[in-house]
C-alpha cells in the first residue's frame, strides 16, 4: 500500500516537474531551445522591431545595444549601436556581455549561427505576417523577458484596440481598392504574405496586389492601370518625402486613368510607424482605416 | 638591385608586414583593448578578452589570411597557365559559378549547418568546381585543345550563372540585401572550422604548385617546346587548372567573391621578383595573404562599429599601388 501511494504520489508529481521543466525552457522561432535563466539585465536588439517592442514592455533601460536604424522610442537611438541590420558588429556585441541577444528575420542566419557560436545567448524572432503575429510576439518576448504580465496587459490593449477599429467599421458599404506604396525604386507593394496587406484587410480595403502570393513586390504601371485603385496609400519618412511621390505620380500622364489619380486621393501613411513589425502597428491599422472610411472616424487624428 | 638579391628582401619586408598585420589585427577594433589587455591575455592568462582575441580578431585575421593566400596562388597559377596577365581565379568560370551556388541556396531557403559547415558554402564550392569542370570538358571536345577556347567558354560560362544569379536575386528580394552582403565578399564570419578546413587544402595545393613550378616555367616556351624537353604538359595543364579552381572555390564559399587579389597581387610579385614560378608561387601567397589581412583590417577598423565589404578596400588599396609598380617598371 505505502508503495501504491508512491507511484500515485510520483504519477501525479511527474507532469507538473515535466511542466515546470518546460517552462524554463523557450523555443525561439527558428526551433532553437533557449533556457530560461532569469530576467534579463543586459540586453542586446538587432532590429528596430525588436527594440520598439522590448520598449513597449518596459525593458528600454535594460537595453545595452542596438542598430543604427532603432530610431523608436527616441531614448533608443541613445543606446549604443551595434551596426546595422544586416552587417551586426560580433565584436561589439561581444564586449557588451550581453545575457540576451534578440535576433529578427532579416538578421543574416550566418551572423545568428556565429554568436551562438560564440556561447552568445540568442534568440530569434520571425516576423508574422498579420496583426495577431504582433501580440504572438510580445506574448513571447513576455516570457523570455520574465514580464508576462506587462505583456499581457499590452496585448490586451493592442486587442482592445483593434476591437475599437473593428466596431467602428461595421457594416461599411464600400471596401476601397487600395494600392499601398512603399519607398524603393518603382511601385513597391506588400502581396499576401505581407502583414500590411493584413493591415488594408482589417481597415476594411482590398489591396490591389493581396492576390499575389509574396511578401514584397514591385508592381507593373500596367498592372496599376488595370487593377484602378480608389486610394493610393504613400508610405513615406516625412510628409515632404511623400510630398514629392504623390506629385510625381499625380504628374505620371501613363497613370492619368488610374481612379486614385483622378480624383487626387493619395494619402500619406508614417513609414516608421507602418515598416516596423511591432506595437504601433495598431497604430498604422488606425491611421489606415481612417484614410479608407473616413467618415466613420470623425474628430481630429 | 638583382632580382636574387629582391626576393630575400621581398621574403622578409612581406614577414614583417604580416607580422605588423597580424599584431594590429589582434589590438584594433570595435572592443577597446589595450596592448597590456594583450599582454595580460598572452602571459598572465586574463581570460576577460580571450573570445575576442581569439575567436573573433585572430580566428578572423588567420582567415583573411588564408583567403588571400588561396586566392593569389590561384591567379599565379593560372596566370602561368593561360600565358596571360590578365588571368585570374575567376576567369574561368569560378567565382560566378560558387555565387550562383549560394544565391540558389538562399533562394530555397536552405540554411542548416552540415558538420560545423554551412550548406551555403557546400552548394558554392560545388557550383564553383562543377562549372569548371563543365567549361573544360566543353572546350575539350573540339579535336585541338586550346587555352583560348577554355578561357572564352569560361566567360560565357560565368556570364551564364551571373545571369541566373541575377534572376534569383530579382525573384526572391526578401534575401536580396543578405545576398548582396555576401557577394560583396567578407570574412566576418570566420570561424576556426573554416580555418580548419582551408587551412590543410592550401597548404596541399601550394604543395603542388611548387611541385610543378619547373613544368610551369616551361610554359612560357609553347606547349610544344616544353614537349619535347620532356614535360608532361597535358597532364601538368589538368593539375594546374584543378588546383587553381580548388583553391578559388574554397576561398569562394568561405568569404564570398573578393575580387582584385588574384589578378594584382601575383602579378605584382612577379614585376619584383620576376617570372620563375619556384619563387613565385611562394611570395605570391604570402603577399595575397599579408595584402588581404590588411584590407580586412581596414574593412572593419574604418567606419566601425559598420564593416565595410572587403571588396571596396581590396580595389582601393591594389589599383593604386598596382599601377605605382606598372609605371616603374616601365
Amino acid at each position: 500500500m505505502p508503495a501504491l501511494c508512491i507511484w500515485i504520489a510520483l504519477l501525479c508529481a511527474g507532469p507538473c516537474l515535466a511542466a515546470r521543466g518546460q517552462d524554463r525552457i523557450l523555443y525561439d522561432d527558428l526551433g532553437h531551445p533557449f533556457p530560461l535563466a532569469g530576467p534579463p539585465q543586459r540586453i542586446v536588439s538587432l532590429a528596430p522591431d525588436i527594440t520598439e517592442t522590448l520598449f513597449a514592455l518596459n525593458l528600454g533601460p535594460k537595453i545595452v545595444g542596438v542598430t543604427r536604424y532603432c530610431d523608436y522610442p527616441p531614448q533608443a537611438a541613445k543606446i549604443e549601436k551595434v551596426g546595422g541590420l544586416v552587417d551586426p558588429n560580433l565584436e561589439k556585441i561581444q564586449v557588451l556581455h550581453p545575457d540576451l541577444v534578440v535576433a529578427f528575420r532579416g538578421n543574416p542566419i550566418g551572423i545568428v549561427n556565429k554568436l551562438r557560436s560564440l556561447h552568445l545567448p540568442v534568440f530569434v524572432f520571425d516576423s508574422g505576417t498579420s496583426l495577431a503575429g504582433v501580440l504572438e510576439i510580445v506574448g513571447k518576448m513576455g516570457r523570455l523577458t520574465f514580464q508576462t504580465g506587462t505583456a499581457e496587459s499590452l496585448c490586451r490593449d493592442l486587442e482592445d484596440r483593434r476591437r475599437q477599429v473593428e466596431l467602428a467599421l461595421e457594416n461599411v458599404a464600400n471596401t476601397p481598392r487600395t494600392f499601398l506604396s512603399i519607398p524603393g525604386q518603382g511601385l513597391w507593394t506588400c502581396g499576401s504574405e505581407g502583414y500590411l496587406n493584413n493591415l488594408i484587410v482589417q481597415a476594411k480595403g482590398i489591396n490591389i496586389a493581396g492576390g499575389i502570393r509574396r511578401r514584397w513586390l514591385n508592381l507593373t504601371r500596367e498592372q496599376l492601370v488595370h487593377d484602378n485603385p480608389e486610394v493610393i496609400i504613400v508610405m513615406a519618412k516625412d510628409f515632404e518625402a511623400f510630398r514629392s511621390s504623390r506629385d510625381r505620380l499625380l504628374a505620371d500622364s501613363r497613370l492619368k486613368t488610374v481612379e486614385a489619380v483622378r480624383t487626387r486621393n493619395i494619402r500619406f501613411l508614417d513609414e516608421n510607424i507602418a515598416s516596423r513589425f511591432g506595437p504601433r502597428l495598431f497604430q498604422a491599422l488606425v491611421d489606415v482605416a481612417r484614410i479608407l472610411h473616413p467618415e466613420r472616424f470623425p474628430g481630429k487624428p | 638591385m638583382k632580382t636574387q638579391m629582391k626576393r630575400p628582401v621581398l621574403l622578409l619586408t612581406l614577414l614583417a608586414l604580416l607580422a605588423l598585420a597580424l599584431g594590429m589585427s589582434l589590438l584594433m577594433g570595435p572592443a577597446p583593448t589595450s596592448g597590456r589587455d594583450l599582454w595580460n591575455f598572452l602571459f598572465h592568462g586574463d581570460k576577460s578578452y580571450a573570445t575576442i582575441f581569439l575567436d573573433l580578431r585572430l580566428c578572423r585575421a588567420i582567415l583573411a589570411f588564408l583567403v588571400g593566400a588561396c586566392l593569389s596562388l590561384s591567379g599565379a597559377i593560372l596566370q602561368g597557365y593561360f600565358q596571360n596577365p590578365l588571368a585570374d581565379p575567376f576567369v574561368v568560370g569560378v567565382s560566378s559559378g560558387a555565387s550562383f551556388g549560394a544565391v540558389l541556396c538562399l533562394a530555397l531557403g536552405f540554411q542548416s549547418v552540415v558538420f560545423g559547415v554551412p550548406v551555403q558554402s557546400l552548394f558554392a564550392f560545388a557550383t564553383g568546381f562543377a562549372l569548371v569542370i563543365a567549361v573544360y570538358l566543353l572546350s575539350r571536345r573540339k579535336s585541338v585543345f586550346k587555352v583560348e577556347t577554355l578561357l572564352l567558354t569560361g566567360i560565357s560560362a560565368g556570364a551564364l550563372a551571373s545571369s541566373l544569379t541575377s534572376f534569383l536575386l530579382f525573384l526572391r528580394s526578401d534575401s536580396f540585401e543578405q545576398a548582396v552582403f555576401w557577394l560583396l565578399g567578407s570574412v566576418q564570419l570566420a570561424d576556426w572550422r573554416q580555418v580548419v578546413t582551408v587551412a590543410p587544402q592550401f597548404l596541399v595545393c601550394l604543395f603542388i604548385a611548387q611541385w610543378l613550378a619547373k613544368d610551369m616555367n616551361l610554359l612560357v616556351l609553347g606547349d610544344e617546346a616544353a614537349r619535347s624537353l620532356g614535360s608532361p604538359i597535358e597532364s601538368v595543364r589538368k593539375v594546374c587548372l584543378a588546383v587553381a579552381t580548388l583553391l578559388a572555390a574554397v576561398s569562394v564559399s568561405v568569404a564570398g567573391v573578393i575580387g582584385f587579389v588574384g589578378l594584382v597581387v601575383p602579378h605584382g610579385v612577379r614585376i619584383l621578383v620576376g617570372p620563375d614560378h619556384r619563387y613565385l608561387f611562394g611570395l605570391s601567397s604570402l603577399a595575397g595573404g599579408v595584402f588581404l589581412v590588411a584590407c580586412d583590417l581596414l574593412a572593419r577598423t574604418l567606419l566601425s562599429p559598420t564593416e565595410l565589404p572587403i571588396g571596396i578596400i581590396t580595389a582601393a588599396l591594389g589599383a593604386p599601388i598596382f599601377i605605382y609598380l606598372l609605371h616603374k617598371r616601365t
